[in-house]
């Protein structure tokens, strides 16, 4: 049991009824109790606003206004959703082999620089160079994570650690860019790299989105494919499930974990020159990444790694970001704003929880039968 | 026996307990008396567990009364048991391993001094174990420990917290039988200085061994409960499968090539000590060679060399005249070698994926499922019905996960799955180790039928009846080496016995 199923279960033990635990969650269940999470935890907000004497209603009716009132809204999602959803993508799909990229910042940046390095060095014609950028940017993100996923794959080295501290380095690196290598001189007052005079074309009809929304789509579609119907997929999910037996199967185990590893390294990086190559952030600072990579873990823990999740999963948290700057400019404190994240995020993740229990009566359980429970189930203890 | 008491301990009047609907336990009289071991008998599914999960107040009872010393108790929780003096040692153990053998004795045990230095709590300890006459050295960590003695910090641990009942759960199904000799030696001292024994077990032998009474359950309603002096094996087994299931197995001579042939094959061990020593071996198409041995003795390692799981130090090994040394895993697979692991769970399946995906893991990258990078998810499925329904698995669809099966019911998944994918060779590592009568039955059938099929087949055991009872030939292993080769007709039971126990032939003919 998770800690807070087991404060739910000590509460619960005064009453009639009693928590148990779900054998097997469906995907809907799954997708409606996060979303119940969410809706209940914006519930809670909203009476703590109006004890602290705010006017809750107005204040969610500002959020969904600046959102879907506007066009301007849906974009400034959007353009905020891009970096989220590559990140998460990438920390989804390690997640499936149980590994835990916690250096997708690292690797964003890394690819973000690698472009910008390229941008701002190559001429040619503007399709070409935006090619080379992204390429550059998805070895860059891959190589980024080189060294971790060999250590991982050949010497069992936990990747939490080296993924974690790699990103220290990559924001090191970009901040001797902005100040060093690649400064732009012009700028005297602005410490940032020179601006790359590329951008991806807009979609139609958008002001600033650009053809880039589609990238996190189409990686989405693909692993959806991948996992669903082919055998590479299937060795993923063998070997998250049980490397031994993955191995006993004739899978090359080790040489999986290097291939999938440097795949996540590689998304995100392209999720770096996805994000450099927008109208308006087309140089680098050492603010570039506003932690997209933690947000990205986030969505991707939340989302279960399942990948149509994750779209979901970070087009609500983009939204809740956006709402939030809006909030602040209608002078809304930072504070109270970052407060009502972890709500919101506390609620998603509870309901995550809640999808894999039942409340059923005590005693009551061997009755209903339907849904198989953990006395239902029980075929080891009840076995023999 | 020790069992001159007569004043029953824990009484179970009329129990029933049902799951979803089908009945675990209808109506169960059980009844257990101080100083005695009583043996609950049963096949996997009969009720044993679930009876006394109910006396350890892990369960609660549909119907009936559970009566302790006399009282009827309703208990509402383990702690509510033990405080009446029930308690139980499951067959998972609860240590925590990076603790030593004193803490672990003493954590949440309400009689644990609130500060208290490390040397006063291994004295505790140790003046605990004089008391109960069990040894087992304080200061180790629980992971330096063998089975068996975990299993001992696991009975100290119930006896600290005053279980006047001890309830074992399949107490022997994780031990060598040497450790199980010493179990029985400690369950009868407990049993003479007053205890009660609950016993759970599905091996005949030893409830003749170690228990004073013997009750028999049968899909949740008890046979017969009496005392095991008088009582046969065969009375038993047929109690408890309900029909006298023998299996009868016709021993061949088989001549012809061989399909597997070992030449000087050495191996390492995980730890890096040599596990097997110049084995020379042929298994020829058509016969079922048995491996005899003690457990450890280099089994593991003779069936992991074989199917390319384990590297060679020195040697050859061959399938069919082809040298499949240096070959891969999958290229083993495909020429048709098939190998039912020794460690089901952790080896053999993924207890976190579907049923269906664990029917085609020895399989999969066949032509039959893949085509190119794309996996036939019908066929997948279709081939998972198949094998679910002839091997007899209990599933309630090939979606659930394989965590959800019970043990027999894994093992007779791997069991026939591999069995299918074993075209030339099948290498059967304890195939029915934790199985009950009838379903280890079926194992059996399933690999017998293999060797008709002319199929060659490896099987080691270390249950020597089975070894007996299935192979054409029978190679005795001792520390990695092989002792001696005979028919099964000139099989000679005893002296197989000193070969395991490492006495050469020499000496074992004197």
């Amino acid at each position: 049991m998770t800690p807070l199923a087991s404060i739910a279960s000590a509460v619960l033990s005064v009453t009639p009824w009693r928590l148990e635990r779900r054998l097997e969650v469906d995907a809907k269940r799954a997708a409606l109790t996060r979303i119940g999470g969410a809706v209940g935890a914006m519930v809670v907000v909203g009476i703590l606003l109006l004890l602290t004497g705010r006017n809750a209603f107005l204040i969610f009716w500002q959020a969904l206004d600046a959102i879907f009132g506007r066009q301007r809204g849906i974009e400034g999602v959007a353009l905020r959703a891009i970096p989220i959803l590559m990140t998460a993508l990438g920390v989804a799909l390690s997640l499936r082999m149980k590994v835990w990229n916690i250096g997708s910042d690292g690797q964003f940046l890394m690819g973000a620089l690698a472009a910008v390095g390229v941008g701002i060095h190559m001429d040619g014609p503007g399709w070409l160079v935006l090619i080379l950028m992204a390429a550059a940017a998805t070895l860059a993100g891959a190589a980024w994570i080189l060294v971790p996923a060999l250590a991982r794959a050949y010497w069992d080295v936990n990747e939490i650690i080296t993924t974690l501290l790699l990103n220290f380095v990559a924001l090191q690196l970009v901040t001797w860019s902005a100040l060093g290598f690649w400064r732009d001189k012009a700028a005297a007052v602005i410490q940032s790299t020179r601006e790359v005079p590329f951008t991806l074309p807009g979609i139609p009809g958008a002001n600033s989105v650009t053809i880039a929304l589609l990238v996190p789509l189409a990686i989405a579609a693909v692993l959806w494919w991948v996992f669903r119907s082919t055998s590479i997929g299937y060795e993923i999910d063998i070997i998250g499930g049980n490397p031994r037996a993955a191995g006993f199967a004739g899978i090359a185990v080790r040489r999986r974990i290097l291939i999938v590893m440097l795949f996540t390294g590689a998304i995100a990086g392209l999720g770096g020159m996805l994000q450099l190559s927008a109208p308006g952030a087309q140089a680098m600072n050492a603010g570039f990444s506003a932690q997209f990579g933690l947000s990205g873990f986030i969505v991707a823990a939340l989302a279960g790694a399942a990948f149509w999740g994750v779209i979901g999963g970070g087009l609500f948290i983009a939204s809740m970001f956006y709402a939030g700057i809006v909030l602040q400019t209608k002078g809304l404190s930072v504070y109270i704003i970052f407060a009502i994240y972890g709500v919101i995020l506390t609620g998603i993740a509870l309901g995550e929880i809640a999808a894999r229990y039942r409340v059923v009566r005590r005693d009551a359980a061997d009755e209903s039968g339907a849904t198989a429970g953990e006395s239902a189930a029980a075929p080891q203890g009840a076995g023999s | 026996m020790t069992g001159e008491s007569t004043r029953s301990s824990v009484e179970a009047r009329g129990v029933s307990k049902a799951f979803g609907g089908v009945a675990a336990l209808d109506a169960v009289d059980f009844e257990v008396r101080w100083s005695e071991v009583h043996a609950l008998v049963g096949e996997n599914g009969a009720g044993k567990t679930t009876l006394c999960n109910i006396l350890a107040g892990i369960y609660r009872a549909d119907a009936g009364q559970v009566i302790v010393d006399g009282a009827e108790r309703d208990f509402r929780s383990p702690a509510h048991a033990i405080d009446a003096g029930i308690g139980m040692v499951h067959q998972h153990f609860r240590l925590v391993e990076p603790m030593t053998v004193a803490e672990n004795i003493h954590l949440g045990w309400p009689e644990t001094p609130g500060v208290v230095s490390q040397r006063a709590l291994n004295e505790r300890t140790e003046q605990f174990m004089v008391e109960m006459g069990l040894r087992v050295d304080p200061t180790a960590k629980i992971w330096q420990l063998s089975v068996g003695e975990q299993q001992r910090v696991e009975i100290l641990r119930v006896l600290a917290r005053g279980a006047r009942v001890l309830i074992l759960d399949e107490p022997t199904a994780v031990l060598t039988a040497k450790e199980a000799e010493e179990l029985f030696a400690v369950v009868r001292d407990l049993a003479a200085g007053g205890l009660s024994v609950i016993f759970i077990t599905h091996k005949l032998r030893e409830v003749l061994a170690v228990s004073d009474r013997l009750t028999v359950l049968r899909h949740g309603i008890r046979e017969i409960t009496r005392p095991t002096e008088g009582a046969t094996a065969s009375e038993i087994a047929r109690l408890m499968t309900g029909e006298e299931r023998v299996l009868n197995v016709e021993h061949r001579v088989v001549t012809g090539d061989p399909a597997l042939e070992l030449r000087g094959v050495s191996a390492l061990n995980d730890r890096g000590i040599t596990a097997l020593h110049d084995v020379d071996l042929t298994v020829r198409s058509g016969e079922i060679l048995g491996i005899a041995g003690v457990s450890g003795n280099g089994q593991t390692e003779l069936a992991e060399v074989i199917c390319a799981l384990r590297g060679l130090e020195s040697g050859a090994i061959t399938v069919d005249g082809a040298d499949i040394t240096s070959m891969s895993v999958r290229a083993v697979t495909d020429i048709g070698v098939g190998h039912i692991p020794e460690d089901r769970i952790g080896m053999g399946m993924v207890l976190s994926a579907p049923v269906k995906d664990n029917a085609v893991l020895h399989s999969y990258w066949t032509e039959q499922f893949s085509q190119g990078l794309n996996l036939n998810r019908q066929s997948v499925i279709d081939f998972a019905k198949k094998l679910v329904e002839t091997a007899r698995v209990q599933t309630r669809s090939v979606f659930a996960t394989a965590g959800q099966l019970s043990g027999g019911n894994q093992q007779r998944l791997v069991a026939r799955r591999e069995a299918l994918a074993a075209d030339r060779l099948l290498v059967a590592a304890h195939p029915t180790r934790g199985l009950d009568v009838n379903a280890a039955q079926e194992v059996r059938s399933t690999i017998l039928d293999k060797r008709d099929s002319g199929c060659a087949v490896l099987l080691i055991s270390d249950d020597l009846d089975e070894v007996l009872l299935m192979s054409d030939r029978i190679a005795v292993i001792y520390e990695g080496r092989i002792m001696g080769v005979f028919e099964a007709a000139e099989a000679d039971r005893e002296h197989i016995g000193l070969l395991m126990g490492g006495h050469s032939i020499t000496e074992a003919v004197a």
